[in-house]
């Protein structure tokens, strides 16, 4: 297990473990226990699986280190070297502290995942109590399935959270307060900093390579309130500025958005003259020339806002929308990259006649055709189509049956005659009545409304909960079959068992209480029945197996 | 001609009915013999009718009109005017239940119209021109006989060998259905189209391609006399004519054209030791002079062109310039008078007979050699061989320049200035050949055509254009729009909330307080107006000062709570992308702001229909610049010639321009938009008055000198009324008709009176 050729950090010897002593081994990766006198690891943790470290205080007898992991399990260290024991153990704390940050951005994104639908669906954590927590399944069996089922599903169903976009003036918003001694305050939130990024990539790259290494996080944001490129109006001075880099990119980036040209041709200037005159003819009126030789500073710093403004603008919009334009630029760019701009030509056609349509269409001169409806939004069209199918096709009906029995109903019907000598007499057939009426004698057990009355309410949550867990195990037990690879084969037995304990440490305490409070109600006979249902499945297919193995 | 016109007047409404297209009173009474001007708000089926009714007229009598041009001003107009005759032609066919023989067509230049993988690809449409020269030019081909090797277009070949036996079969066809077709036969999109339009029955093009006289002389020289030529989105028109007729010549032209010059001499060097019979055959044509477009000319079978005169015609090429080596030092002379000219130290003025007179004094040139100086260019660079054109465009212009300035004596103008006004230290020294006289491009349409109707939504007022485009009209109209709601809103901000007058006025405009009461009245629209807003400056300049200005004062952070801010850039490219940008934000919810430039080329070209365009702000009164000395020549000219004072043509023409700005948001009944005119000055009855008819009526007299509060106040009301649902049974019998409600007594005693009013 322990391969030699990992980079050992740190060995401290006398480490107590359960009572054992034992050498504790920092590694590259993980860290490791080994019994004292014995050349392999009992304790081994990847450092991505520990969520935290915990230490004894100061002032306790027992020097002790306990790693808690992201799975909920702890295992504690005890420094048990006299002299050494606190220094021992601060050196183990420090290299963790520093080991630990490094795996937790890789610490595993699943894992934030699962702590998310967790906290989400309070269903699933029930769930996860009742049959992780008490050790009925395992985790990873647990989320083996519950994960794979979230990836099969359409991710945007999952990630339901709408996607917030950027508000337009989130620069304006950090408005600057002077702080009373010649100095300006601004006032950042996450939000504003989440925004700053989302629109200016360029920044947010810059925060990433210099923040923590070089500046604090205070410095860097003072820096960029000070910069050239916050205040487009002012004049560069400084070339050491950082920000002087994203400006060149966004102006890259500006330059790239314009490259690419206009979807709609309607609006695209460029195309828009049929015939421009040729150099040298027409009227040049009061055209002030754009050479840049004589511009003067204040007009290339007007400009300069301008250009901030269209690009702000255009990165906002794409900050919000930027979901929806993968697909999009996909799309594009599949039909870009396959040739020339010849290609492009010929995608190009459909959207200016639905362009051109639309322009020259009126809408108040449309005949209405009918009234509006609704579009259907079906996942599964067979479905809608069919509606569910039965299961066994020997139990149809043929049409024929059907009209006959009709008919024969129908001929029932008409020839029916009341027996009016054979009729209750008045008094009982209303003692009946009233005893099929709610509230009448016959009406008190069994009814709906009962249980719900009869069963104390924690009853039910509980009895609830087991249906969960039930359901889950059962699911698990059920997704084994048809049994065809020795995993799952593996894995059936061990569900059975697992039904089984669970049937003895949950179902048989529950079933215990309701006698015991005399809730006579057979409340879990259906839980039975679905167990029973599972083993005797079980025992059909372990019978089966036995025969074909002698 | 009013009876003649109600028979196809009743075919007209029927059309547009059944088709269900709103009855605007769109009795448009177009004389099918003379010329016309029509103001028609856009989004009232403007084209459609025009188009029903001279198709009408051309079905019922195929010999009195045998083609329609309709001229447009940008590629997807042209395009929108080809989508809406296919929709006329389809309801036809449905209506009469035959197939109809018409052929309709769309022509723009090669840069929309290639199929050639390579050359097609090119971006600039002038070198997609020269590329496309470069292989199909006469001689170029003849050189394949003896070389196989000479690259040429397949398709030009194609076209060239099968193209012409069989004409375009009947239907309608816009610039992609041509490259379709191109594609499918393996022909030339271009040549095609250039060949089917003569016996075309309908041609859709920009108007470039019969007011440019160079372009007129290769493309629409031999359209039949008996065609309607419609001119839409014209309220430009006369600008296009003067640009079409003007040169400026720079230092750096003249460079090039040295270039030009001296490749020349190299080539008629080369030329003389190979192949001397060539020459000489040149040489001889030239002795025979052009008789030849001279009697085509007279035959009337060509479009006059007014760069190539009707005097010279009667000549020969005059001696002096007759041979290849005397006709390029004649250029070199040429060249180094205008360099000399250009060498002034002051602003130089002055008329073209003074500019004769100058050159004959000092380089002996004579006025004759040079009106013949483009015809002779031409023959020598055919001669020559020349594969790309367009490297010689320089020497070209100067040839053209040359001809020009010895042709007319009157309605040019010669400037030559040393450096900008805004530089005087930086040596740009420009030679300005100005054409202040639109009728002169535009005269032989009018000469050639039987009718000529220029339309627009925005013509007023409409009695000018007559005056500068110096034409009789028999029928001028402006007309409304029947509305069944109220849906344009123009209201005139004449104050700030702090009673600050507002104005852009050279005095005010770099007023803090107007700046800021501007900025003001922009953030408060930005809070009520739903989606897009759209403003408008008086020109670049400006806005980038204000813009500046708003920055400081923090306005433009506030306005970004409420909306995204575009701005139109001097950068094409940039604008378009700002452009969609600004569609996308609208279309999503986020809503936007658009600052523009009137006279930009988002003023011009860009619609702002429903949700895009729900406010249009104008900032002051456009008026042109008018320190320039060509606008001080050409508003000169228009007072001796046409007797119209300079501030009333400056005022028409700010005044078409904001129009044309506040236009863009409206198009069509069921949009609705509110208009702000930001300058006290629009109150004013002359400004107001020179508004279209469509606009002003609904201007009220406790809308003209609002503050911003009083603004905001009215536009909440609007829109808040407009927002309410609209629906078609609201506007039936109103603002539309059904066939029966137009064909009842009542409606049609109501639209022959609308009909006879105009």
């Amino acid at each position: 297990m322990a391969s030699l050729s990992e980079e050992v950090l740190l060995v401290v010897k006398k480490v107590r473990q359960r009572k054992q002593d034992g050498t504790l081994y920092l590694m590259a990766e993980r860290i490791a226990w080994g019994p004292e006198g014995k050349d392999r690891f009992t304790v081994s943790h990847l450092y991505a699986d520990i969520r935290c470290q915990k230490i004894s205080p100061d002032g306790k007898s027992k020097i002790q280190l306990q790693l808690v992991l992201h799975t909920g399990e702890s295992t504690t260290f005890h420094f048990a070297n006299e002299s050494s024991a606190l220094k021992d153990r601060d050196a183990a704390k420090e290299l963790l502290q520093q080991l630990l940050p490094k795996f937790k951005k890789k610490a595993n994104k699943e894992l934030e995942e699962k702590n998310r639908m967790l906290q989400e669906d309070p269903v699933l954590f029930q769930l996860y109590k009742d049959l992780v927590v008490s050790q009925v399944i395992s985790a990873e069996e647990f989320w083996a399935n519950r994960l794979g089922g979230i990836n099969n599903t359409d991710p945007g169903l999952c990630d339901n959270k709408q996607e917030v976009g950027i508000s337009g003036a989130f620069l304006a918003d950090i408005r600057p307060q002077t702080d009373g001694c010649n100095g300006l305050r601004y006032n950042l939130t996450a939000d504003i900093i989440e925004s700053i990024f989302r629109t200016y990539p360029a920044v947010k790259q810059k925060y990433s390579e210099n923040v923590p290494h070089n500046l604090t996080e205070k410095e860097f944001w003072t820096r960029f309130f000070q910069s050239h490129y916050f205040h487009r109006d002012r004049i560069n001075t400084g070339t050491q500025d950082i920000f002087s880099e994203c400006a060149k990119q966004d102006d890259k980036g500006l330059k790239s958005m314009v490259s690419q040209g206009v979807k709609n041709p309607l609006v695209d200037l460029l195309s828009l003259e049929d015939k421009t005159l040729d150099e040298g003819y027409g009227l040049c009126t009061s055209t002030p020339s754009t050479s840049s030789s004589n511009r003067t500073v204040k007009d290339s710093s007007n400009s300069a806002i301008i250009k901030r403004f269209n690009h702000h603008s255009a990165m906002v919009l794409a900050a919000g929308s930027r979901k929806g334009d993968t697909q999009v630029d996909q799309a594009s760019e599949t039909s870009s990259t396959d040739g020339n701009s010849r290609d492009s030509d010929f995608f190009q056609p459909p959207v200016k006649k639905v362009r051109l349509q639309e322009a020259i269409e009126y809408e108040d001169l449309q005949r209405e055709n009918g009234p509006k409806t609704v579009a259907l939004n079906l996942k599964k069209a067979d479905r809608y189509a069919h509606g569910p199918v039965p299961l066994q096709s020997q139990q149809y009906t043929t049409s024929q049956d059907i009209i006959n029995s009709v008919n024969y109903i129908q001929h029932e019907m008409a020839n029916y005659k009341p027996n009016l000598t054979q009729v209750l007499s008045s008094t009982s057939a209303s003692s009946a009545i009233a005893a099929l009426s709610p509230g009448g004698v016959l009406m008190q057990a069994g009814a709906q409304q009962a249980i719900n009355q009869m069963v104390p309410p924690e009853v039910q949550g509980e009895l609830k909960h087991l249906y969960a867990a039930a359901g889950e195990l059962l699911r698990h037990f059920w997704a084994c079959f048809p049994v065809n690879t020795p995993f799952l084969e593996e894995k059936v037995m061990k569900m059975k068992s697992n039904l089984e304990r669970f049937q003895m440490t949950k179902l048989r305490p529950f079933q215990d209480k309701i006698q015991r409070q005399y809730l006579s109600t057979n409340l879990t006979g259906h839980l039975e029945e679905m167990l029973q249902t599972a083993y005797s499945k079980f025992h059909i297919w372990q019978t089966r197996r036995m025969m074909r193995k002698t | 001609v009013i009876e003649l016109n109600t028979v196809h007047f009743e075919t007209l409404l029927y059309d547009i009915n059944s088709l269900c297209v709103c009855v605007s009173p769109s009795s448009c009474v177009v004389c099918v013999q003379g010329h016309g001007v029509l103001e028609m708000p856009s989004g009232t089926g403007k084209t459609i009718s025009l188009l029903s009714l001279i198709v009408a007229y051309q079905r019922a009598f195929p010999l009195e009109v045998t083609k329609l041009i309709y001229c447009s001003r940008t590629v997807p107009e042209i395009e929108k005017v080809v989508e809406e005759l296919r929709k006329l032609m389809e309801f036809y066919s449905k209506e009469t239940g035959e197939t109809n023989n018409f052929l309709a067509l769309a022509l723009s230049s090669r840069k929309n119209l290639c199929i050639h993988p390579e050359v097609s690809s090119l971006r600039f449409g002038k070198e997609v021109d020269g590329k496309c020269h470069s292989l199909t030019a006469s001689y170029i081909r003849a050189q394949r006989h003896s070389n196989p090797n000479q690259p040429v277009c397949r398709f030009y070949e194609e076209f060239d060998a099968v193209g012409r036996q069989v004409p375009l079969p009947a239907g309608i066809y816009n610039l992609d259905d041509l490259k379709d077709f191109g594609r499918r036969k393996g022909w030339c999109p271009y040549y095609l189209a250039r060949y089917a339009i003569l016996h075309a029955n309908i041609v859709v093009y920009s108007y470039h391609y019969l007011l440019d006289p160079k372009i007129a002389d290769l493309v629409s020289k031999e359209l039949a006399k008996k065609s309607v030529v419609v001119f839409d989105e014209a309220h430009n028109i006369d600008n296009v004519c003067i640009d079409s007729m003007s040169v400026n010549i720079t230092r750096r032209t003249l460079d090039r054209c040295q270039n030009n010059v001296d490749t020349l001499q190299n080539t008629i060097q080369k030329i003389k030791e190979t192949d001397a019979a060539k020459l000489r055959e040149e040489y001889r044509r030239l002795v025979d002079g052009l008789k030849e477009a001279s009697v085509a000319r007279e035959t009337d079978i060509y479009l006059s062109n007014p760069v190539l005169p009707d005097e010279i015609l009667q000549e020969a090429v005059p001696g002096t310039i007759r041979t290849a080596e005397h006709f390029v030092g004649f250029l070199r002379r040429f060249l180094e008078y205008l360099k000399s000219r250009l060498r002034v130290q002051h602003v130089v003025q002055e008329s073209t007979p003074q500019f004769l007179k100058d050159i004959f004094d000092k380089v002996c040139i004579d006025r004759k050699p040079l009106r013949f100086c483009a015809e002779r260019l031409q023959s020598l660079l055919r001669t020559l061989e020349i594969a790309d054109i367009a490297d010689f465009s320089a020497v070209t212009l100067i040839s053209n320049f040359a001809t020009l300035v010895s042709t007319y004596s009157q309605g040019f103008t010669i400037i030559i200035e040393p450096f900008e006004d805004r530089t005087p230290t930086i040596a740009n020294p420009v030679l300005h050949f100005s054409c202040m006289d639109p009728s002169i491009a535009i005269k032989p349409v009018f000469q050639r055509f039987q009718s000529v109707v220029i339309t627009s939504g925005t013509l007023s007022p409409l009695d000018i254009y007559p005056r500068i485009l110096d034409f009789r009209p028999v029928t001028m109209a402006s007309f409304t729009m029947t509305l069944a709601r109220t849906c344009l809103c123009p209201l005139i901000v004449g104050r700030g909330n702090d009673q600050v007058a507002l104005s852009s006025k050279f005095e005010t405009r770099e007023d803090f307080a107007v700046i800021r009461n501007y900025g003001n009245l922009l953030l408060e629209m930005s809070a009520v107006v739903p989606d897009g807003i759209v403003a408008f400056f008086t020109s670049y300049v400006y806005m980038e000062n204000i813009v500046a200005s708003w920055y400081e004062q923090g306005i433009l952070e506030n306005i970004q709570r409420n909306k995204l801010i575009f701005i139109e850039t001097q950068d094409a490219a940039e604008t378009s992308m700002a452009l969609e940008k600004y569609q996308e934000a609208c279309e999503n919810g986020r809503g936007a702001i658009l600052l523009s430039v009137a006279r930009g080329k988002v003023s011009e070209g860009i619609d702002f229909v429903h949700h895009f365009g729900r406010a249009v702000i104008m900032f002051g009164v456009p008026y042109v610049y008018t320190q320039s000395r060509i606008l001080k020549a050409r508003l000169e000219y228009l007072r001796d010639q046409f007797q119209i004072r300079e501030n009333d043509f400056l005022t028409f023409d700010a005044m078409r321009h904001a129009a044309q700005c506040v236009g863009r948001a409206i198009r069509g009944k069921t949009d609705y938009g509110l208009m702000i005119f930001a300058d006290k000055r629009y109150a004013r009855a002359d400004k107001r008055g020179k508004l279209p008819r469509w606009i002003q009526e609904h201007i009220t007299d406790g809308s003209l000198n609002l503050t911003v509060d009083e603004t905001v106040q009215l536009s909440k009301h609007f829109l808040r009324q407009m927002a309410q649902p609209f629906r078609q049974e609201d506007q039936l019998g109103l603002s539309l008709l059904t066939l029966e409600q137009l064909q009842s007594e009542e409606m049609l005693k109501k639209i022959t009176q609308i009909a006879h009013q105009t």
